[in-house]
């Protein structure tokens, strides 16, 4: 059975008077631990496409599976479940809680979870510092991390609460070529330890480092 | 996420939004700090007005007054003596409900002393007077039941006529004051009666060291020729709260002797509240002054809050993805509020406590910060800073995840 299952996405913004179609049927299946890059123009629908695969935004219509559990109903406090236990994103811009140590940027999804003390959470988010080589940085703010280090703690962040999938948007976007090679290196290893990952990204050389690609055109797969 | 889990984030919060905070207090901090004292200030003054009421003769003290004559008095209105010394002696032996009754005369004489005169009030009655009236003999002795049945020419003077007369309250004791042509003995000089609403305003109860006491008994067979009408008939009811049961019973009783109703019966001490009016004003704009930056407080806390949820809609977003619900995003919001308007009402607490205590000390009023007071204040600035909470906490809850990601 496929991780993700999508059949006939579509989404249909309201802008004024005028609809606007950003998807116009998409079907996609993603395999447990694939690593997948959705690649296109700006404008092609990738951004939304992966918002509703991460259950940030619902389709119009069509259906869409994830890790067994219809999305496609679901609304609000259920949503929000389901983005805590079975997804982790990483973004662009890193979204790093700037007033947060790195070690509590790291256990917050568990607090939104719920069930384990703040003691335990962080003990969790020290081991998972620790394997990506932060363990000196746990007590640090964001602005004292260069770049690389910033978005190496995003991928703990969302790796923390072990997702069913991971979605990346851009994560080389704002980083230079070398700390850029670094996360994607950090990609690589997470994608060896058996992890999904769904890579979003119109730079070439990021979207071959994913095993398979899907092309995004005017809202529809392209090939 | 526990409630407790959710106030140690909203402390958290409050820590790492410094100056927000800090904002938000102050605005609380002189809400809660001015409706505290005014509280304990208002508190405080009608402590004043009932020590006032106990002052001039306390509660259950009940007056009786001859009532005027109606347009066409009737042949038993004509006819009645109207309250007279005989009424009170008839009270003082019958009427269980009273504790004490003092009749009155009531004159302006001149009084004489070698070569100093002038003139002054002079009040005719009995023992009682004293009682009802809380008074006491600084030297000498109050009139007694002796100096009444016998007639006695002797007298007790306020202080400020004794100090007027001799110079001084021991020297006038054994002297001869001549009232309107007739010599007394001084027996006795009162003490001296004070009581102050406030520093700036006089004394309230100077009127009470300008006159002298005679014996009833002593001014009527002296000046009046033996009519025995009352000036007043003061009456102490034998229990504190009986003023009403003696009010029914004496009414009743004087009814009969007079058969007709040529009298008015009230509790006395209402009076007093009239002279507590201005400083009722007082405390009203102390009080709209407290709401008034209480209010400025929590829309200053709204502003803030809605400013802090506005820069911090990307932050909501984030949160958001990584798993946090509508519900969560609004109680870290409240729970923020709620740490602010708990240590806001605290610190208020302390302000307004400080400030009651430094207008007592310089006014000389009574004042007490009571926990009534305390849990009203603390109370007030939690649901200020709720209600200033509560409409920014919404708009963060409901906040598209989508758009709150893509908000610059």
């Amino acid at each position: 059975m496929a991780l993700i299952e999508a059949r006939a996405l579509t989404k249909v913004y309201r802008l004024g008077r005028v609809d606007v179609a950003a998807l116009r049927g998409v079907d996609i299946d993603v395999a447990r631990g694939e690593y997948v890059a959705i690649m296109g123009p700006s404008g092609s629908g990738k951004s939304t496409l992966m918002h509703i695969l991460g259950c940030l935004d619902t389709p119009s219509g069509g259906a869409y599976r994830l890790d067994g559990e219809e999305i496609g109903g679901l609304r609000g406090r259920a949503l929000a479940r389901v983005r805590n236990r079975k997804v982790g994103f990483v973004f662009q811009t890193f979204n790093l809680m700037p007033r947060m140590t790195v070690e509590e940027n790291v256990a917050l999804p568990l607090q939104y979870r719920g069930g384990l003390r703040r003691r335990a959470r962080l003990k969790r988010a020290r081991a998972l510092l620790e394997r990506f080589g932060l363990g000196e940085r746990i007590g640090h703010r964001p602005d004292e991390l260069s770049g690389g280090e910033r978005q190496r703690v995003a991928v703990a962040r969302a790796l923390i609460g072990e997702p069913a999938i991971l979605l990346v948007d851009e994560p080389t976007g704002n980083l230079d070529s070398e700390a850029g090679a670094q996360v994607l290196r950090a990609f690589r290893e997470v994608h060896a330890a058996g992890n999904t990952i769904v890579l979003v990204t119109h730079d070439p050389d990021v979207g071959a480092e994913a095993a398979r690609t899907i092309r995004l055109a005017d809202g529809r797969v392209a090939a | 996420m526990s409630f407790l889990e959710a106030l140690l984030v909203g402390l958290a919060e409050a820590r790492r939004h410094f100056a927000q905070t800090l904002l938000s207090l102050l605005g609380l901090i002189l809400g809660t700090g001015s409706i505290v004292a005014v509280l304990a200030l208002f508190g405080g003054q009608s402590k004043i007005t009932q020590d006032y009421v106990a002052e001039v003769g306390g509660f259950g003290t009940v007056i009786a007054r001859d009532r005027e004559l109606s347009q066409r008095p009737t042949a038993t209105e004509l006819a009645s003596d109207r309250l007279t010394y005989g009424d009170a002696r008839y009270l003082k032996q019958r009427a269980t409900t009273l504790g004490a009754v003092a009749p009155g005369f009531f004159e302006e004489m001149d009084y004489r002393v070698g070569g100093v005169s002038f003139q002054g009030p002079v009040i005719g009655t009995t023992p009682d007077y004293a009682v009802i009236n809380d008074i006491r003999p600084l030297v000498g002795r109050y009139l007694s039941d002796l100096d009444v049945e016998r007639q006695a020419r002797v007298m007790v003077l306020g202080w400020k006529y004794a100090d007027s007369l001799f110079g001084a309250a021991e020297t006038a004791l054994g002297g001869l004051v001549t009232l309107a042509g007739r010599n007394f003995t001084v027996v006795g000089v009162l003490e001296r009666e004070e009581f102050y609403f406030a520093p700036w305003s006089g004394n309230e109860l100077e009127y009470r060291n300008r006159r002298a006491y005679i014996p009833i008994t002593t001014a009527f067979s002296q000046y009046t020729g033996d009519d025995e009408h009352l000036s007043f008939l003061t009456l102490k009811a034998a229990h504190p709260t009986g003023a009403r049961a003696a009010q029914q019973q004496v009414t009743a009783m004087l009814l009969l002797r007079h058969g007709v109703q040529d009298f008015d019966i009230t509790p006395s001490g209402a009076g007093a509240n009239d002279d507590a009016q201005f400083f009722k004003l007082f405390d009203f704009i102390f009080l709209v002054v407290g709401v008034v930056s209480l209010i400025a407080g929590g829309v200053v806390i709204a502003n803030i809050l809605l400013a802090s949820v506005v820069e911090r809609v990307r932050e909501f977003g984030t949160r958001m993805a990584l798993g946090a619900t509508g519900f969560q995003i609004f109680a870290q919001v409240i729970a923020q509020v709620v740490v602010i308007a708990v240590i806001g009402g605290l610190l208020g607490l302390a302000l307004g406590w400080g400030l009651t205590g430094t207008v007592a000390y310089f006014m000389k009023m009574p004042a007490a910060v009571t926990p009534t007071i305390a849990l009203v204040a603390i109370g007030t600035s939690l649901s200020v800073g709720f209600a200033a909470g509560i409409y920014p906490a919404f708009r963060a809850a409901r906040l598209s995840p989508v758009e709150a990601l893509r908000y610059a």
